[in-house]
């Protein structure tokens, strides 16, 4: 293969990549979806949790004895 | 942002207990030397001090290594530390010739599952708060 016909080739190959990254561009504007995606409200807390609070809470109202335990472990 | 991760980690994790320690000093002192409780607080507060925030940081470190095997939750992952630290605490309190007060020692079935709940707590809002801070979450 000569030299000429090397850098068609070559030529040809470039102009396929660059094209092919030309077309690369953005579909749809993104910026409608991240803006609600941050007005959605944030997760709140699970009832698990609520539950699992309202446990804790009766317990140290209950039996305080278990505040200093407690506290030596934290 | 992905270095030292387990420094981060371990910064994040010692963060909370470093902070509470100051209530808790200041809860003993006070019970101590202002109402005169008959109890050697200062024996054992090098627990809370030292082994504790350690064991907190250390703990983090496990969970941002183990997360990706594990798929364990950083709430559960911390409600696991009390079964460590509470067996080691009555160790050091019993090597240290700690008393344990009568009312301490007959809330100690209940104060096992108050840990664990204070524990959840803390690591899943508190600890996972600074995580993601840190950019480690």
């Amino acid at each position: 293969m000569s030299n000429e016909e090397n850098d068609k080739e070559m030529k040809e190959l470039l102009k396929q990549t660059i094209a092919t990254v030309n077309d690369a561009g953005l579909r749809r504007d993104l910026w409608p979806q991240m803006l609600q995606k941050l007005s959605q409200p944030p997760a709140g807390v699970p009832w698990f949790d609520w539950v699992l609070a309202a446990i804790l809470s009766a317990v140290l109202v209950f039996f305080p004895g278990s505040i200093p335990a407690l506290l030596y472990q934290l | 942002m992905n270095q030292h991760i387990y420094l981060r980690a371990y910064m994040a994790g010692i963060v909370v207990p470093t902070i509470f320690l100051l209530v808790v000093a200041t809860v003993f002192t006070i019970a101590r030397y202002v109402y005169n409780i008959p109890v050697p607080v200062e024996r054992v507060i090098v627990f809370p001090m030292a082994v504790v925030p350690n064991a907190w940081g250390l703990w983090n470190i496990l969970f941002i290594t183990l997360r990706s095997r594990l798929r364990l939750s950083i709430g559960l992952h911390g409600a696991l530390l009390p079964i460590l630290l509470a067996p080691l605490g009555i160790v050091v309190a019993s090597l240290l010739n700690f008393p344990i007060p009568n009312f301490a020692a007959h809330a100690l079935p209940i104060a096992g599952p108050v840990a664990l709940i204070v524990y959840y707590f803390a690591w899943k809002y508190l600890v996972g708060f600074l995580n993601r801070v840190q950019q480690i979450a």
